[in-house]
């Protein structure tokens, strides 16, 4: 504070100031008040001596007053001898100046602080500030009561029992409603006490456990938008949820809200799935409400989006199903069929995007022998949309199909009869592959015949399979060796397969016929 | 072993007389089913002209036969067709006021016809009949044959398929289930279907490219298009294609729909022999005294057991690596002797060692047969196990059985009667809903 000009200033004040004494309350700033109060706990001289700009403008008597009065400060009293005290006490009743000393501590213009409008409290006039302290204890008294709703709603949680009443704690809704009503009068008081704005988020008991996160932005931000209500606050729950990972009903709740704002935040989207996935929402329920976002915003990207990752899901979750089927029986007629019909009705057929091939690999891999996984896999292969003819027979080439999957089923077959040579399944799928893919049986004959040695030969003959020899005599068949193709079916009938002998023989029978 | 057939008397006269066990109640929509399998196995085992002469002693009281016909026409709905139990008829009273204007049984109508239901019926009420001419001239009299044959049509896909029941919009519901072929195609036979002009008839030519995509890669057939092989349905393919011939008629090719309907013949012949396996202790959860007698007879490898001289019990599997199941030996001699027409021999390719699987391993000590070995008997692997015997027997007749007709699975003298009961159908005529 700058040092006044001289005394009669001061006495003019203290004059204009007892005037106002009457009306004070409603013209006296706050910090007028407490400075008036803090002048009455000193001596004149002191406030002069401020006033004036140092001692050398008091009188000698003041001056003497002055030093009196600082000596009796107890820090500086006890420093003094008995003797220099006995001194002190006397100059001051000589002095006969008040010795008046006060345990307040000087105000300070800012000590108040600043209103939502940036003025300082300390100008608030008495009345003003009177009003703006009964609100600031209604805003107390409103918190510690959420306080005492929010220690109830943990002991509720926590299913603890009232010691007082022998009861449970147990939170009604007329607890949430007058919870939520307080909430608001809380957020009114803030609003209009700070200028904090509390939003419906800050507001609702749910979610009293989340510390939003603001949008930090440098200063001289570009394009910023004039956000709507809510908007910023929602948006600064969401980055908190998705910071913390939590995925629930609340989660669900606010992306909605952040959804209908701005469809087009696509992080939104993904941790709307996110949460769908792990609250396992049905299917129909969010379609129903994405519906009603699509008529909303014709023109968006992300919920078309979000309607494929439900169809995926739907289609994991259809096939998670079927999966369990298939730990009861890994050969249900009813359940295959089903597989077959959802992979046609929501084109599972793309391995890159499906994983139905690998799906059905896995199962190949856990029994080798299981014809319906092998049933399965050429109808994924060869009736895939996207290259196959859909009117080719079952039994006969599709020329669409391109070569390089024939290898790679040949192959693919050739592997699994490794593992079990007298497994029919993949012999089965062979023949159907070579024959979907316009091969002739001749291109696997080296393959086929590892399996079958010295044929013919009594001592040494040895078959590891008789699908393999059986498909060795239609190899021999289709190169016109008939005794070739011949031997091979008498030695089915005759050692390796016995029990199909009226078979072998009748094909013998008819090739024979066949030739002559 | 022998086939018991004292014990299976028992068994199906025990089924005809009683109560069935509880565990029956999943069947209950298919009662008109259970009915036809213990009528037709009561038929099938006194059916035996060396002991029997006379009709009169069939097991099935004479006393009874009407009794029977108004139980299973108390199951036709009023638009033709019939439903499969009587569980599914509502009383007159309910009915009254139901919009009649509704050419076809809808899924609204709270009686829901069905195929089965209307195979079964039929069959039924021919089998009903005994050889009095009389007898065989009134099987039919009741049945509503233009509106029986008018649903089998709405139940008609474009594809050629058929499905199980006509909805409120006329769309169809259902698998695309080779069975329903096969009952349709016998439907349209017993009722003659061909004969009441193209409007009422099914689309013969869009039902034979059906069964014919439903050819496998394996040479099997499977349920429809791109399907798993299946034995079953081998034997519906084959059989409806056979009922199509029959009424097709034309002497200079008696097999065109047989032909027509299989791109591969031998390919399905091959498939359908390879479904017989060696039975082996593996497939059965037997005692462990008899378990360890079997091992002994049969090396443990699968190949080692193909190579075994002497008898062994063949098995019939429905799908290649399943276990043996008194069924298959069913679908599989079945779909063989049907085959026979079209590829003379089929029926005799498969081993003989079928029959011996069935008596010994199958057939219950207390009469009827189970699924698999040691399994408890029911209704539906106690007849089709008779009807695997029958048929594999051929023209030698096991004993005890009469001989088999293998299209309709129903003893050849209740199929001839059914055959000449629908003889008496009155002559086409577009509206004629009554019976001659």
């Amino acid at each position: 504070m700058p040092p006044k000009n001289n005394k009669g200033g001061a006495k003019a004040k203290e004059l204009s100031e007892a005037n106002q004494e009457n009306d004070a309350a409603k013209t006296q700033t706050v910090f007028e008040r407490a400075q008036a109060a803090y002048d009455l706990t000193r001596p004149p001289y002191d406030k002069e001596r401020e006033e004036l700009g140092g001692l050398h403008a008091l009188s000698t008597v003041e001056k003497t007053a002055y030093a009196n009065w600082f000596c009796t400060a107890p820090d500086e009293y006890g420093l003094l001898s008995k003797k220099a005290q006995k001194e002190l006490w006397k100059q001051v009743n000589e002095t006969n100046r008040p010795l008046r000393r006060g345990q307040i501590d000087r105000p300070k213009p800012d000590q108040w602080g600043q209103d939502k409008l940036g003025r300082n409290i300390g100008d608030y006039t008495v009345q003003q500030y009177e009003q703006r302290i009964a609100k600031e204890a209604q805003l107390t008294c409103l918190k510690a009561l959420g306080r005492s709703f929010a220690s109830k709603r943990l002991y509720a949680s926590k299913g603890l029992v009232d010691s007082s009443t022998g009861e449970k704690y147990t939170l009604t809704e007329d607890d949430i409603t007058a919870e939520k009503d307080r909430r608001r009068e809380m957020a009114a008081l803030t609003k209009d006490l700070y200028g904090e704005k509390m939003g419906p988020y800050s507001t609702d008991p749910e979610w009293d456990d989340v510390v939003p996160v603001p949008q930090m932005e440098p200063e001289a931000a570009l394009s910023a938008i004039a956000y709507p209500e809510d908007y910023a606050e929602s948006m600064s729950y969401l980055r908190a949820v998705m910071a913390a990972n939590e995925h629930s009903p609340r989660c669900l709740k606010l992306t909605e809200h952040i959804i209908s704002m701005n469809p087009a935040h696509y992080t939104v989207w993904l941790y709307r799935f996110a949460n769908i996935q792990h609250l396992d929402v049905p299917l129909l329920d969010e379609i129903t409400w994405l519906n009603g976002v699509a008529l909303d915003y014709l023109k968006n990207y992300q919920i078309w989006h979000h309607r494929q990752l439900l169809v995926k899901r739907f289609a994991r979750s259809e096939r998670a199903f079927v999966m369990e089927m298939f730990a009861e029986d890994a050969k249900n007629y009813h359940v295959w069929s089903y597989r077959q019909y959802l992979t046609r009705k929501l084109g599972m057929w793309e391995n890159e995007a499906h994983g139905e091939l690998d799906s059905i690999e896995g199962m190949i891999d856990d029994d080798v022998r299981n014809n319906s996984a092998w049933s399965h896999r050429f109808f994924l292969v060869f009736s895939n949309p996207r290259y196959a003819d859909p009117d080719s027979h079952a039994t006969e080439p599709d020329p669409k199909v391109p070569a390089d999957f024939v290898d790679r089923e040949i192959a693919y077959a050739q592997a699994k009869i490794e593992l079990a040579p007298q497994n029919q399944s993949p012999w089965n799928y062979l023949r159907g592959v070579l024959v979907k893919g316009g091969r002739k049986f001749g291109s696997v004959q080296s393959f086929v015949e590892q399996y079958v040695q010295n044929l013919g030969n009594e001592e040494t003959e040895e078959v590891r399979s008789s699908h393999a020899l059986e498909q060795l005599a239609d190899i021999y068949e289709e190169a016109g060796d008939k005794e070739k193709a011949d031997l091979c079916w008498k030695r089915l009938g005759e050692k390796w397969d016995r029990i199909r002998l009226g078979y072998w023989e009748w094909k013998r029978r008819s090739l024979k016929a066949a030739s002559s | 072993m022998e086939l018991q057939k004292a014990r299976h008397v028992q068994y199906f006269q025990r089924c005809y007389t009683t109560v069935l066990p509880s565990v029956y109640t999943s069947m209950d929509s298919n009662r008109l089913l259970l009915g036809y399998f213990t009528l037709a196995g009561l038929d099938l085992l006194i059916n035996q002209r060396r002991q029997y002469t006379r009709p009169s002693q069939s097991l099935i009281p004479a006393a009874d036969r009407q009794r029977l016909r108004d139980w299973v026409l108390a199951q036709q709905h009023r638009k033709g067709g019939f439903c499969g139990s009587p569980g599914h008829v509502q009383p007159d009273i309910i009915k009254r006021g139901w919009n009649e204007a509704v050419s076809y049984p809808a899924v609204n109508d709270t009686e829901n016809v069905s195929l089965p239901g209307t195979y079964f019926a039929l069959l039924t009420l021919g089998l009903l009949a005994n050889e009095d001419a009389n007898s065989v001239a009134t099987a039919f009299r009741g049945v509503n044959r233009i509106g029986t044959l008018r649903w089998i049509k709405r139940l008609q896909r474009p594809d050629g398929s058929f499905g199980e029941v006509v909805n409120a919009d006329g769309s169809i519901s259902g698998g695309r289930d080779m069975r329903y072929c096969y009952m349709a195609a016998t439907i349209r036979w017993v009722l003659r279907g061909n004969e009441v002009g193209k409007d009422l008839d099914i689309d013969i030519d869009g039902m034979v490219r059906h069964i014919r995509k439903s050819q496998a890669y394996d040479g099997g057939f499977a349920e429809s298009h791109m399907g798993e092989s299946q034995a079953g349905y081998a034997y519906c393919a084959v059989a409806a294609l056979s009922m199509l011939d029959l009424t097709a008629a034309d002497a200079n090719k008696p097999n065109r729909y047989l032909e027509a309907g299989i791109p591969n013949i031998a390919a399905m012949v091959r498939w359908l022999v390879s479904r017989q396996i060696v039975f082996t202790d593996s497939d059965e959860s037997d005692s462990e005294e008899e378990a360890e007698d079997k091992m002994t007879a049969v090396p443990t490898s699968e190949m080692a057991s193909l190579s075994v001289t002497g008898p062994v019990l063949g098995g019939f599997n429905g799908r290649p690596n399943k276990v043996a199941d008194t069924c298959y030996a069913w679908w599989v001699a079945g779909a063989l002797h049907v085959l026979n027409d079209a590829l003379p021999e089929a029926a005799s390719l498969n081993g003989a060692s079928g029959r011996e699987f069935l008596l010994q391993k199958t057939q219950n000590a207390y009469g009827g047969f189970g699924k698999d070995a040691g399994a408890p008997p029911d209704l539906f692997h106690s007849y089709l196990g008779l009807a695997a015997l029958a048929t594999m027997a051929g023209n030698k007749t096991e004993e005890g059985l009469g001989q088999f007709d293998v299209r309709l699975c129903l003893g050849k003298e209740a199929a001839s009667r059914v055959d000449r009961a629908r003889q008496f159908w009155a002559p086409a005529s577009g509206n004629d809903t009554t019976y001659a």
